[in-house]
């Protein structure tokens, strides 16, 4: 009875396919007892996939998962008591009020009317919506209602909570506050956490990485291990024109396209960022070095960016209003 | 024991949010008040006069009530078909906003879940229907506390059936768009092919109806469940039956147990 492994994650050799596509292949993971992980992965990575299957949504076409000493496939009844989900898209009664949300969610997990009101009111608290708890939630803005969906998650008290891009789609400010939550829960709960994320900055705090790409797992580790492991420091350029372009590439063989004509090069040891700076530097019309970071990790991985739009810059929610 | 309450807690929940929705739901309680005074007060008292006309002399019908009287049941029938099938809208909307996850989740079975929301659903639909039956005294009929209790049991039961049966079409239809001219197409011919604004005269034999309406209008009624249920209800509340009276309490059994089997099956598959 390894009280260590009680609401930690082990996932072996997971593999799903939707109508004949492989979505996930031979996955295995590990989430340690009250540790947060992160899942990175671009657009259409698996990610979501993955966190069905974890919350018993989906069946997986073969592979296990233990949930502490819990058998997924077997018991999950007994599994879904112990955790919480926040999902990517929302999925709040955006016709009750916050309060109403949480005694609803209360009631499908069997609390008593006293728990659900001590639990109700001390989530709202956790989440600085306590001044909202009678409105109707078609009037909160996107950020307090994801606020309110990790208030939810957390009523029944889970071990184990997993969050779906929790941030996608937020301002900075409302995406500091939702960090700040989870990382109060994880040092005075000890509530293990699984986040899925393309914010490659948003990554640096969790305790493990997973990095997820067309449904392989191409690499894991500490935040500082992978950036040590796999991490360059990289030239983002934009060349002025075509022959610029052509030259640049003849002279730097493993040269990476990327988008809107940009060219990435991992920066080699030595003088190599003076020489390409003396060749091309009068010629080029945008240039940025980057420091090894986990963007420049995926980069390296992959030969793509993670996420193709400027770094900071909000996402359009996806397909929802 | 404990786990018998928390599913117990979790039906209630299920429950209780359907019937928050629907009172707070100014559009569909509109609908199920202005509905009744509509049928019963422009069809009803318009074609009263009408209702046991002497052609010639020659009294055509030998049903001893007035229109008002024999829409009455009819139109309470109306009433739970449009909130029973609309409940759907319901289920669709908690599939498309992503709300049956946050559902699905949790450690209820499915098939409270399911029954949850059934119950509530026909816990409005019997409502609306209710609405219908505080007009009954306009409609020149006075009940009994029994008989308001007999009523209010069929009623429910159809309206059971009836939700789940909406159910039913909600799991084959994608938007809300879709389902509004589908549930149009569906609750109209049911309504007007149920003997419920015209009586099938029981007091004929089945080649005097026959030789007196086409033949397949009378095949449309007689295949039609709501007849039964509208027939049931008559039996109540005005004591008037144009079938054997076992019949429409058996059709209300079966259509629940079978809706309600099928909605499971399309749930669980799902
Ligand atoms: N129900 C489904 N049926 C068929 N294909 C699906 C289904 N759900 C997901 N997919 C496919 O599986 C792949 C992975 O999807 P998934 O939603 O898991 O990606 P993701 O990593 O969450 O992406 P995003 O960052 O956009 O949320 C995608 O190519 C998607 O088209
Ligand atoms: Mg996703």
């Amino acid at each position: 009875m390894g009280t260590e492994s009680a609401n930690g994650i082990e996932i072996t050799n997971l593999s799903h396919a939707f109508a004949g596509r492989t979505v996930l292949s031979n996955i295995d993971m590990s989430v340690p007892d009250g540790s947060s992980v992160a899942l990175l992965g671009p657009n259409g990575a698996g990610k979501t996939t993955l966190m069905n299957i974890l919350c018993a949504l989906l069946t997986p076409d073969s592979g296990r998962v233990m949930l502490g000493e819990m058998d997924l496939a077997r018991q999950p009844d007994a599994v879904r008591r112990k955790i919480g989900a926040v999902f990517q898209d929302p999925s709040l009664d955006t016709r009750l009020s916050a309060w109403e949300n949480l005694d609803f969610h209360g009631l499908i997990y069997g609390l008593s009317r006293r728990e659900r009101k001590r639990r109700a009111a001390e989530v709202l608290e956790l989440v600085e919506l306590d001044a909202w708890r009678d409105e109707i939630v078609r009037t909160f803005s996107g950020g307090m209602k994801r606020r309110l969906e990790i208030a939810r998650a957390l009523m029944h008290q889970p071990s184990i909570l997993f969050l779906d891009e929790p941030t996608t789609g937020l301002d900075p400010q409302s995406r500091a506050r939702i960090w700040s939550y989870l990382e109060g829960l994880r040092a005075s709960d000890n509530l293990t956490q699984v986040i899925t994320t393309h914010y490659v900055e948003e990554v640096e705090d969790h305790d493990y990485i997973y990095i997820i790409d067309q449904g392989r797992l191409i690499a894991s580790g500490t935040p500082h291990e992978l950036k040590s492991r796999h991490g360059t420091s990289m030239i983002r350029c934009l060349p002025r024109d075509a022959t610029t372009e052509e030259e640049l590439m003849a002279a730097y063989p493993e040269a990476m396209p990327l988008a809107d004509g940009r060219i990435g090069i991992t920066l080699g040891a030595g003088d190599m960022l003076d020489a390409f700076l003396g060749r091309f530097g009068a010629r080029l019309r945008q240039i940025q070095i980057d420091e090894p970071s986990l963007a420049t990790v995926f980069l390296a991985l992959t030969g793509r960016e993670i996420d193709q739009r400027t770094p900071g810059a909000p996402k359009k929610a996806a397909g929802v209003q | 024991m404990s786990r018998f309450m928390h599913i117990g807690r979790g039906l209630y929940g299920i429950w209780l949010r359907e019937v928050m929705r629907a009172v707070r739901d100014r559009g569909q309680l509109i609908g199920g008040v202005s509905r009744p005074l509509i049928w019963l007060l422009i069809l009803g008292i318009g074609l009263n006069p009408y209702f046991r006309g002497e052609v010639y002399g020659e009294v055509r019908f030998v049903i001893p009530y007035t229109y008002l009287q024999f829409l009455f049941p009819a139109v309470i029938v109306l009433n739970i078909m449009y909130t029973s099938i609309q409940f759907a809208v319901s289920v669709i909307w908690d599939r498309e906003f992503g709300f049956l996850r946050a559902i699905l989740i949790s450690p209820v079975p499915r098939w409270i879940i399911l029954l949850g929301k059934i119950l509530g659903g026909s816990t409005v639909a019997t409502g609306h229907g209710a609405l219908v039956l505080i007009l009954a005294r306009f409609a020149d009929i006075t009940l009994s506390w029994d008989q308001v209790a007999l009523a209010l049991l069929l009623m429910f039961g159809l309206s059971f059936g009836l939700t789940s049966f909406g159910v039913i079409l909600a799991a084959r239809v994608r938007s809300f768009e879709g389902f509004g001219v589908f549930s149009n197409t569906i609750i109209l011919p049911l309504y007007f092919c149920s003997s419920s604004i015209f009586p099938l005269d029981p007091s004929l034999t089945r080649a005097q109806t026959v030789a007196l309406y086409p033949e397949w209008l009378v095949f449309l009624v007689e295949i039609n469940p709501i007849t039964y249920a509208v027939d049931a209800l008559r039996g109540v509340l005005i004591n008037f039956h144009q079938f054997d009276p076992r019949l429409g309490p058996m059709v209300i059994g079966g259509m629940t147990v079978v809706f309600f089997l099928s909605a499971l099956f399309d749930f669980r598959r799902r």
